[in-house]
């Protein structure tokens, strides 16, 4: 078999690109994109980094800091966001099928099929084909795992002298002297794989890099495993490597023991080419203001239900379990935090019985004094479809079950050919506080005709 | 249509319903207009200044990004932090060019919907 070898292919600041795709007037000045909600900073352009904002700044506490600095803000417009992503795994499927599209601006592609004699050009050409086809920066980290190839990637991203692309390869037994040699692997690993960078950052090797990488930096730690290391005084990425697998998977489990060998150069993680199907649909938002009216809460929470509801049919599933939340400001004194769930006998991907769920759900914690400032629906415990299967008693209503699936189509390929949300339940349509602003939103330049980019004349 | 094939079975062969033909496709505009649907974007013509070219204010302008333009090519390219339209010879070397112009389409009814 050959040697695995990766490539992740990372959109810088993603959604601040794809607002300048079609604003070059924003080029060199600070840009930040907000949640839907415009809650908090979810994008920032290097200048808005520059100047400190950091990622999730709550807006309002940063209104005054961007007008005094003249930042650039844009709500959310993730119908265009969406649709240039979906060209870039275009053109990336173009270059090889062996492509995991892993989030909306990151992409992994498995690189052993390819004849490739240099990897850092390779690399470069890449950059060069999505930016000028279609206009948007990326970083390439080419390695000989996934887990090393997102740090290559991050690496890349940060270092202006690296020009976006570093590739990690691996290369033959015999070790060059000349080169730079890097060895991640702890003594104890077998078949170690040596690790050449293709390029140093003057006075930043990879290595010292990796050292300076805090631990939950590296994918696959986390904030939730990060305590758990540090408390070991593994504090940054280099001791990680340096890690024994048996301590690895004491601390972390077996997934422990194969992020260490991922960062020995020992390939753990295939691609994961089939879109994963997920295991839970949550739909929350920032009310535009904290709200304590039943009825547009209401209305928001059925409108979430419909959502994540439409999202279900769209993969197929059922679902076992549905939960609300509702939370008051996190910034303001007396924050707080309501859950409830309920469990479906038999499950189900129907928008009414969802929607009625939801708010009978809702109502056993819901206070009219209360200001509620953010609130949520997910779904969980899927089943496929074809796979409904009867509840211990055998319960299934199927004449009942099959009018509902009946009318699920109806209204989704009604919403298909009209619109999404043309057809509603009554709920849904109560209110329109919670609806986002969307003041601050860029037109949707590539998803509606009536906002499409102008050309101007000269004169 | 009858003949005898040479297994000596016999074979009753109309003419071919097109109809039944999955291959078979309308027209779309699309395969017409459009080489590279990553890489294409569609854009609307502000004044009437390019007349001459026939093109109009109001008009879609396709651009694909993923061309090589030519001096005879029109090309898309930003001045003042305008998108604004030219020949690719007449354009500046150092501007960058956005795209290569591939069509433009003028409605001249908008269709009903």
């Amino acid at each position: 078999m050959r040697q695995p070898i990766f490539a992740l292919i990372d959109c810088n600041n993603f959604f601040v690109s794809c607002e300048r795709l079609f604003r070059p007037d924003l080029e060199n000045k600070p840009v930040v994109v907000m949640s839907s909600g415009d809650g908090c900073v979810v994008a920032r352009s290097n200048e808005a980094k520059a100047l400190g904002i950091p990622m999730g700044a709550p807006v309002y506490k940063w209104r005054q800091f961007f007008k005094d600095n003249r930042v650039v803000q844009f709500s959310g417009n993730f119908e265009l966001y969406g649709d240039i992503s979906r060209r870039i795994t275009d053109v990336l499927a173009s270059v090889t099928p062996q492509i995991e599209v892993y989030s909306v601006d990151e992409s992994f592609l498995g690189l052993s099929e390819l004849k490739i004699d240099d990897y850092r050009a390779w690399g470069r050409a890449v950059r060069d084909k999505i930016w000028q086809w279609i206009g948007i920066p990326v970083s390439v980290g080419v390695a000989p795992t996934k887990t090393l190839a997102k740090l290559a990637a991050n690496h890349a991203k940060v270092h202006p002298a690296l020009n976006s692309v570093l590739s990690l390869s691996p290369l033959p037994p015999q070790p060059e002297r000349q080169r730079e040699r890097f060895i991640l692997s702890h003594s104890t690993a077998k078949n170690r794989v040596r690790i050449f960078p293709s390029d140093s950052v003057k006075g930043l090797s990879f290595h010292a890099w990796l050292r300076a990488t805090p631990v939950q930096e590296v994918w696959g730690v986390g904030w939730r495993l990060a305590p758990r290391l540090q408390a070991e005084g593994v504090h940054d990425a280099l001791q990680l490597s340096q890690l024994r697998p048996q301590h690895a998977q004491q601390l972390m489990g077996i997934h422990g023991r194969q992020l260490v060998a991922e960062l020995n150069g020992l390939s753990c993680y295939p691609l994961e080419r089939e879109g994963k199907a997920q295991k839970s649909i949550a739909r929350t938002r920032t009310f535009g203001e904290d709200t304590g009216d039943i009825g547009s809460l209401e209305a928001a929470l059925a409108s979430f239900a419909a959502k994540a509801a439409f999202r279900l049919r769209v993969d197929h599933q059922l679902a076992r379990r549905a939960g609300v939340f509702a939370t008051t400001n996190k910034h303001k004194p007396g924050y707080q935090v309501w859950r409830r769930e309920t469990y479906f006998p038999v499950p189900t991907a129907d928008t009414g019985k969802l929607i009625a769920s939801v708010v009978d759900l809702f109502h056993k914690f819901y206070n009219p004094h209360v200001k509620y400032h953010r609130a949520g629906v997910w779904l969980q415990d899927f089943v496929p479809v074809d796979h409904l299967q009867t509840d211990v008693f055998g319960s299934v209503n199927v004449a009942a079950e099959g009018r509902s699936k009946a009318r699920m189509q109806t209204l989704d390929s009604i919403n298909e050919r009209f619109g999404r949300g043309k057809i509603r339940y009554a709920a849904e349509a109560l209110g329109n506080k919670w609806e986002p602003k969307h003041r601050l939103r860029s037109p949707r330049y590539v998803t509606r005709w009536n906002e499409l980019p102008v050309v101007h004349t000269l004169k | 249509m009858y003949y005898e094939n040479t297994d000596g079975v016999s074979v009753h062969e109309g003419f071919p319903n097109p109809a039944t033909d999955t291959s078979l496709q309308s027209l779309d505009l699309n395969t017409l207009l459009i080489t590279h649907t990553a890489t294409t974007y569609l854009m609307r013509m502000s004044g009437d200044e390019w007349q001459i070219l026939g093109i109009f204010g109001g008009d879609i302008v396709i651009v694909d990004r993923s061309i090589n333009a030519q001096p005879n090519d029109l090309v898309v390219w930003t001045k003042a932090d305008r998108f604004t339209l030219s020949y690719k010879h007449t354009v500046d070397e150092s501007t960058a060019v956005w795209g290569v112009i591939t069509a433009t389409i003028h409605q001249f009814r908008k269709a009903q919907r």
